[in-house]
């Protein structure tokens, strides 16, 4: 546990009510690593990230990110330096907004001159034709939502990306454009990731190295590399494993 | 010339149809144009229209529709039946009632646009901060409105009146008093799921202030229920703004308010029917009028 | 490659889905043709390609202002074309069943569990509450529920995803339909669940020498669990193959398919995508 990491999870404890959904549960991020979170539901990663992000105040333990011990309550700053990507792509964008509005809002919230500018290319970097500007989230593609979803999150140039199962609700063909748009800016922007999913081929190739989930706490942390050789040493990391690799008939 | 005219409609409809938008005023005025093709699709939705809008017609040129002055009596024209002369026929002080009717709809008017004006903002605005601020002040904000919501409309609109005095202005307060509750619920209970939504944490991450959130971004999503509701309840505003007329609470006479003019036609309902009818007509189609545009209305707005 | 007439149980020759709304034609299945016999059949697609349709337009499921046709539609010789209405719902659950994606949509939020199952049981069958009860019960066994008397009174809101879906197969098999239409059952739920309820359905599947239509967008799920798998794409078929040759694809939309995947084996740095060639949907 570095004092340069990018991110410093200390015995993180989350509640709601009576369920204790996170538990104890340390980790560190380097700067530019891009690290995956795996595990299935009711494994308290999406809560994990939510923490993360300052959009849950219901717990307790200790959070650094970029070597600050970070309150319950984030301020304006924070949010140039971190920022998150959600899941669904037909509930990230507001339905009333056209993709201008949606781009245009961070930039206002933060008193960011030179909008026009960076909305042009924040588009641009995503790959989103400019002709698609003025067109309201109905009109858009779910992948094509997904891209104004990550340029939004970018349009504040962080340092710190959190995506939570960006890609779960997408094609496939057009998940390997999106993980391959994510991959570009990473390597572009320096930026840190930190990828939640449920779907181990997607974190083998996107992270560096990954913690395994259940019930709340880590089961286990790994490399890209010791997943690919298939040599989990926890049990139930090798089930997930198996599992993802499909069916398997008896005799 | 009619090329021209063709030519012209065809790149208005292009440059509002388009996929391709250039400028946000463009996409909004589209969004528009798409959602009045789909209203236009549904008849009844358009004999709404139409209805609304020839009340407001009536409103507006009633001088030059009415063929008498709504006021003026002629005692030795009373209770004549309809006829060229008068078209509704006339009643017990002689007045004509169709003039009496077209002005009547500008009384109906004043009552039902000053309520929605009030109420519509208000209920939408309390509701919205319960729902999204939840705690204390859902609560307070909650009880204040079951206070309200607890009484039957008319009792409550009569005992503000029975306090006030009767008159039109004091019957658009009562009514006002009542009908805010109902927008302020459903304006709470759309807000508790929209809070929820990913696009409202994606804006509490851009650093956004709570009221920022509440007014650019939960409101928004808000108003097109609340416009369907508005429509239904003037339908119901109406009536009962007829109901307190009728019982003598609402506008004075002479004013031709036609919830009035039935009382004081219901003497005479059985021998000259008509001064008590078409009053009530009036009132039966523009409530009709406004629910068939409410529906129509919510078709388009509110189908997601 | 088709299954042989005398065993088909069902025969679709240039199925046809075609909506009209207001705005156009949208064709969702343009001319599907393939038979289904006593096997495991999987229809692999991206959204948008008409695999959804295909299971619907068999159960007769097309939401207004849908319109099927084609020039053969038969379940075990029966014309299903020619069919009224109501032979065509006698059908539906009796003979053809449908599991669909998620048991929180899919069942009655209001009626318990086992109530579903039992009425399920009494639609098509003449079967006093008490039979169907004890029919429902042993279902539930069969779909590997412990303690099925317990669950048999659980609200669909008590169940987990599993165990839901589970319930599910019991109600669409339980009048012991020929063919079952599973419309990707498992993607909503946790890996390690999938398998448990793919062993389930496949058990069953087995045992019963039913046809088995398994819609999915999960081109491995497809290839481990089916014997043949038919590729869609724009609601046209691209290929038809053998589960076991689908690594040795021949059309390019399927090997592009496969090959944008992420792969543990194969790591790359770049994935690659796939290039729509327009002529695919000619």
């Amino acid at each position: 546990m570095s004092t340069n990491s990018a991110i410093n999870v200390d015995k993180l404890n989350v509640s709601f009510g009576d369920s204790h959904v996170v538990k104890d549960l340390s980790f560190a991020v380097e700067p530019g690593e891009s690290y995956g979170i795996v595990g299935e539901s009711g494994s308290g990663k999406s809560t994990v990230l939510r923490v993360l992000a300052g959009l849950n105040r219901d717990w307790s333990g200790e959070v650094d990110i970029l070597g600050k011990r970070q309150p319950k309550v984030r301020d304006k700053a924070f949010y140039r330096a971190v920022q998150m990507v959600f899941q669904d792509p037909y509930g990230s964008l507001h339905p009333k907004k056209t993709v201008d509005d949606t781009l245009a809002e961070p930039l206002a919230i933060h008193g960011i001159r030179d909008a026009e500018a960076k909305i042009s290319r924040a588009m641009q970097d995503v790959g989103l034709p400019t002709s698609f500007r003025f067109r309201y989230p109905h009109q858009l593609s779910g992948g094509q939502r997904q891209r104004v979803a990550i340029a939004r999150a970018l349009v504040l140039e962080p340092t710190i990306l959190l995506l939570d199962e960006p890609t779960s609700a997408l094609d496939v063909s057009i998940q390997a454009e999106v993980l391959n748009l994510l991959q570009a800016l990473r390597h572009e922007r320096k930026l840190t990731y930190i990828l939640v999913s449920h779907d181990l081929a997607v974190v083998g190739h996107m992270c560096e190295r990954l913690l395994v989930m259940q019930f709340g706490r880590g089961v286990e942390e790994m490399t890209a590399a010791t997943l690919a050789a298939r040599a989990p040493q926890t049990a139930y990391a090798q089930q997930l494993l198996t599992a993802s690799e499909g069916f398997r008939r008896a005799g | 010339m009619s090329d021209h005219a063709s030519s012209a409609h065809v790149t208005w409809r292009a440059w509002l149809t388009t996929t391709s938008p250039e400028s946000r005023r463009q996409a909004k005025l589209g969004q528009l144009y798409r959602q009045w093709l789909a209203f236009k699709k549904n008849p009844a939705a358009v004999v709404g229209l139409v209805i609304v809008l020839a009340l407001l017609l009536l409103a507006a040129l009633a001088p030059l529709i009415a063929h008498y002055d709504p006021l003026a009596q002629a005692l030795d024209q009373r209770l004549l039946a309809p006829s060229a002369k008068h078209w509704f026929g006339t009643d017990a002080l002689g007045r004509d009632i169709f003039s009496r009717i077209v002005y009547g709809t500008r009384v109906t008017l004043v009552i039902v646009m000053l309520v929605v004006i009030t109420v519509g903002p208000l209920g939408l605005l309390i509701g919205c901060a319960a729902g999204y601020f939840g705690g204390w002040v859902d609560t307070v904000l909650m009880r204040i409105t079951d206070v309200f919501l607890a009484f039957p409309r008319l009792v409550l609109a009569l005992a503000f009146v029975a306090a006030l005095g009767p008159g039109l202005e004091n019957a658009v307060i009562a009514i006002a008093f009542t009908a805010w509750p109902p927008y302020a619920r459903v304006a709470r209970a759309e807000t508790m799921i929209i809070r929820n939504a990913d696009y409202i944490s994606a804006m509490r991450l851009q650093g956004a202030s709570q009221m920022r959130i509440v007014l650019k971004h939960v409101v928004p999503m808000c108003v097109p229920s609340l416009i369907v509701r508005t429509t239904y309840d003037m339908a119901g505003i109406i009536i009962i703004a007829a109901g307190l007329g009728f019982l003598g609470l609402g506008a004075q006479p002479p004013i031709p308010e036609w919830g009035a003019m039935i009382s004081t036609g219901r003497e005479q309902i059985f021998d000259q029917w008509w001064v008590a009818t078409f009053p009530g007509i009036a009132i039966c189609v523009v409530a009709l009028g406004f629910n068939l545009l409410g529906d129509g209305l919510r078709d388009v707005l509110d189908a997601r | 490659m088709n299954a042989t007439a005398d065993q088909a149980l069902l025969t679709l020759d240039d199925l046809r889905v075609d909506f009209h709304t207001p705005t156009g034609i949208v064709n969702a299945v343009r001319g599907l043709s393939f038979s289904l016999g006593r096997e495991r059949l999987g229809i692999v697609g991206e959204s948008g390609s008409g695999k959804s349709m295909t299971g619907r337009a068999i159960l007769d499921l097309i939401p207004h202002p849908g319109v099927v046709s084609a020039k053969r539609m038969e379940f075990r010789g029966k014309d299903l074309t020619t069919m009224d209405k109501a032979s065509r719902r006698k059908l539906r659950g009796r003979h053809i069943s449908m599991v669909m994606q998620d048991p929180k949509f899919s069942l009655n939020p209001v009626q318990t569990v086992g109530d579903q199952i039992a009425e399920a049981y009494r639609v098509h069958h003449k079967a006093s509450a008490r039979e169907a009860k004890e029919r429902s019960l042993s279902m539930l066994e069969a779909v590997q529920i412990r303690e099925p008397g317990r669950v048999y009174d659980l609200y669909p809101h008590e169940v987990s995803g599993g165990m839901g879906q589970r319930v599910m197969i019991a109600m669409m098999l339980i009048a012991e339909p020929e063919i079952l239409i599973a419309d990707e059952p498992t993607s909503a739920l946790d890996v390690t669940v999938q398998l448990q309820v793919l062993k389930i359905l496949d058990d069953l599947v087995t045992s019963r020498g039913m046809g088995l239509i398994f819609i999915s967008h999960d081109l491995h799920l497809v290839k481990s669990f089916c014997d043949r798998v038919i590729v869609m794409y724009g609601g046209k078929a691209m290929e038809t193959l053998p589960a076991s040759e689908l690594d040795r694809a021949q059309h390019p939309y399927t090997r592009g398919l496969l090959g944008c995947l992420p792969d543990l084996d194969h790591p790359r740095e770049k994935l690659a995508t796939l290039n729509r060639d327009p002529a695919w949907l000619a």
